[in-house]
């Protein structure tokens, strides 16, 4: 059982020890049946690093997310000036706000929200239903921010995320990108796949095969 | 004729009688599982369907249907794996016969009474724990622990260096479930309340199906898949990545279930990130039992139990595909209450696990009868129905939970959503009825192997004369 660390990420077994257990695995027969040591084929394996960026990605507050009340309150405030008025379309109304409100949110603290309004397009009927809620907020948003409504369908609405509580009681409406949970998947993910490492690496290098011809 | 063995003397009761009891006892606690689940969907798709009658109402049946699938046909079907691989994998006899045939019997009996106290209304009220503590203790005593001393202790005693994956898996997991039926359960015995028994709940729930439904069955595969096709297992090494992703990220994403209620947030995060983490155990062991195919892929269209296995195997594809991404925020807020899960929860428990087991069963009674099959036709005719009715039920609950899904967020009045989905509750009874349809037909044609099924000869294998005459 003797622990070789000259060439760690081949095999941590010495040559004594991979002998005995191929040995092993070729004389002995678990009720007719043997075990090979091939390894997880390469695509699997990338497949597997892929999961785990993928588990971190994919519960990020990136995708799946409604669109909030701030992303449409530049869009509304343009919606009455005169040159959107003599505009002939609604589709051409819509084209000329969106590009100014894009203009605005690109020079906006929050980097995210010219994406989201990229991928939360809106209708110039729709933004006509919902645009008197979002004057009402603005102009008395109470002890939540335009960014704590969400817009769903007609309504203008409390987002129904509850987060931690904040220092006046109330709570977080407002996913967070990173909290304590993603630090201790981080550790653990670590922790698995070192241990995983060090697990499949004292076995056998995977290109020392068991000849099943011996097998009895 | 089992029954005489119960006080005969170890030495005397021939090797394979638990097994056989126990093969015996979850088929037909899978009859009466699948049995009250058509019921159940009858009354779902058709709502005047026995009414009237305080017993037949849905809320007294279903949660019958939902324990007697997992603790008589799912658990008993395990045991009864457990009963005749692990002696075998270990090169030697089962530990005790008669411990064996006693746990078979006091489950069947434990199981019978518990359930008919449910029917009756007697519950703890608590989704997937709702057997009353007293019958949880009865379960965990009376039968898993005499259980796990059988396999423990045949493990112990082997003749073999090593110990076989499949024998890591049965070892661990009956402990794992030990553990899960006392601490989950907890919550009764301690009267314990609000946001920490809905989590003690849920734990539960997820740690029956993440510590004991599917790597048992997964288990399961590792033995018959081999063993049928007489390849050696792709790789030892694959198993252990898959045996500890299963320990670490399969028992920790309990919180998962709970996405929109008030626990701390940073938990539903790491528990959401560990819930993707669950594809790389289904990675692994997709990839391990696919690969230890190669060359006899014929077998899938031949040999009824490799017809089973595998199809249990793929189905594991996008059950863990869903379980990994459906528990997501961005997802799990339009499906979470849906007909959806209900569609998951079958894909995992009558998908996946149940196709395992049947190809088990099938093998294991077999070779315990030392009889071949009665019929194959008969045992095609049970897959056909079984997976044919499977996909109705799947695909049209699927559909049914989108649908419901789009009612709930759109605010869509709750008759409405009713109407459109009564197909979809009509396409289910179907499917649900296939299924109980196929597995009588099993019964039959397992009743008739033992009674009057060809002897198989020393030597050879029951399924290798399938399709000798």
């Amino acid at each position: 059982m003797a622990w070789k660390l000259d060439n760690p990420l081949y095999s941590m077994a010495d040559e004594e020890e991979s002998r005995q257990v191929i040995q092993t695995w070729e004389q002995e027969k678990h009720g007719g049946m043997w075990e090979g040591n091939n390894r997880l084929p390469f695509p699997f394996t990338f497949l597997i690093g892929l999961i785990i960026l993928t588990s971190f990605l994919v519960t990020m507050p990136i995708w799946g997310a409604r669109p909030t009340a701030e992303l449409y309150v530049p869009l509304v405030e343009l919606m009455d000036a005169p040159e959107v008025q003599r505009m002939a379309t609604n589709e051409e109304r819509m084209k000329y706000i969106t590009d100014r409100a894009m203009e605005i949110h690109a020079s906006a603290e929050d980097s995210r929200l010219t994406g989201w309004l990229e991928r939360h397009p809106i209708s110039w009927v729709d933004l006509q239903m919902v645009a008197d809620q979002l004057r009402e907020i603005k102009a008395a948003p109470g002890a939540y921010q335009l960014r704590d409504y969400n817009v769903v369908g007609d309504q203008v609405v409390l987002a129904n995320f509850e987060g931690s509580y904040r220092d006046d009681g109330l709570r977080n409406r407002t996913q967070p990108w990173w909290d304590k949970g993603y630090w201790i998947d981080l550790f653990y993910v670590s922790y698995f796949v070192l241990t995983m490492v060090i697990v499949c690496k004292r076995l056998p290098h995977f290109s020392r095969k068991p000849d099943m011809s011996k097998a009895v | 004729m089992l029954f005489k063995f119960l006080f005969a003397k170890n030495e005397d009761i021939p090797p394979g009688s638990a097994a056989v009891f126990f093969g015996f006892s979850s088929i037909l606690w899978f009859i009466i599982g699948t049995g009250l689940g058509s019921f159940n969907a009858a009354k779902l798709a058709f709502p005047d369907f026995a009414t009237g009658v305080e017993l037949f109402a849905f809320g007294h049946m279903r949660q019958v249907h939902v324990l007697a699938v997992i603790l008589g046909w799912i658990s008993m079907a395990f045991a009864m794996t457990m009963m005749y691989m692990t002696p075998s994998l270990g090169n030697t006899k089962l530990w005790s016969e008669k411990l064996g045939l006693w746990t078979a019997f006091n489950w069947n009996i434990g199981l019978s009474l518990g359930l008919i106290l449910l029917w009756m209304g007697i519950t703890s009220g608590r989704e997937y724990s709702d057997l009353i503590w007293p019958i949880d203790l009865v379960v965990v005593f009376g039968v898993l622990v005499p259980l796990g001393i059988n396999v423990w202790m045949t493990i112990a005693h082997r003749r073999t260096q090593g110990i076989y994956i499949t024998n890591w898996f049965f070892g661990s997991c009956i402990f794992f479930v030990i553990m899960v039926f006392l601490v989950g359960q907890s919550a009764e015995m301690f009267n314990l309340t609000g946001l920490t028994e809905a989590y003690l709940t849920f734990w539960f729930a997820h740690n029956v199906l993440g510590l004991w439904i599917t790597p048992v069955a997964a288990a399961i595969a590792y033995y018959t898949i081999p063993k049928l096709t007489g390849n050696p297992l792709y790789s030892h090494r694959i198993g252990h990545l898959h045996f500890w992703s299963i320990i670490a990220f399969y028992s920790t994403p309990a919180a998962h279930h709970l996405m929109s209620t008030p626990l701390p947030e940073w938990l539903k995060s790491f528990a959401s990130v560990e819930g993707v983490l669950i594809l790389i155990p289904a990675v692994a062991f997709v990839a391990n039992i696919l690969l230890t195919m190669k060359g006899r892929w014929s077998m899938f269209v031949e040999n009824i139990e490799i017809k089973f296995s595998v199809t249990g195997v793929l189905l594991a594809i996008p059950l863990n595909m869903q379980g990994g991404f459906q528990q997501t925020r961005a997802i799990n807020w339009y499906i979470h209450g849906t007909g959806w899960i209900v569609a998951h929860a079958h894909l995992a428990l009558l998908g996946m696990s149940t196709a395992l087991e049947i190809a088990a069963v099938y093998f294991g009674l077999q070779q315990m009868l030392r009889r071949k099959l009665y019929s194959l036709a008969l045992a095609n005719f049970h897959f056909w129905f079984f997976i044919i009715g499977f996909c109705i039920y799947w695909i049209s609950m699927t559909i049914a939970g989108l649908i419901q899904g789009a009612g709930k967020i759109y605010e869509v009045p709750y008759i409405d959503v009713v109407i459109a989905e009564h197909p979809y509750m009509i396409a289910r009874w179907v499917g649900g009825s296939m299924v109980f349809t196929g597995n009588m037909v099993w019964l039959y044609n397992m009743y008739m192997t033992a009674r009057e099924g060809t002897v198989v000869p020393k030597g050879r294998y029951a399924h290798e004369l399938a399709y000798e005459r």
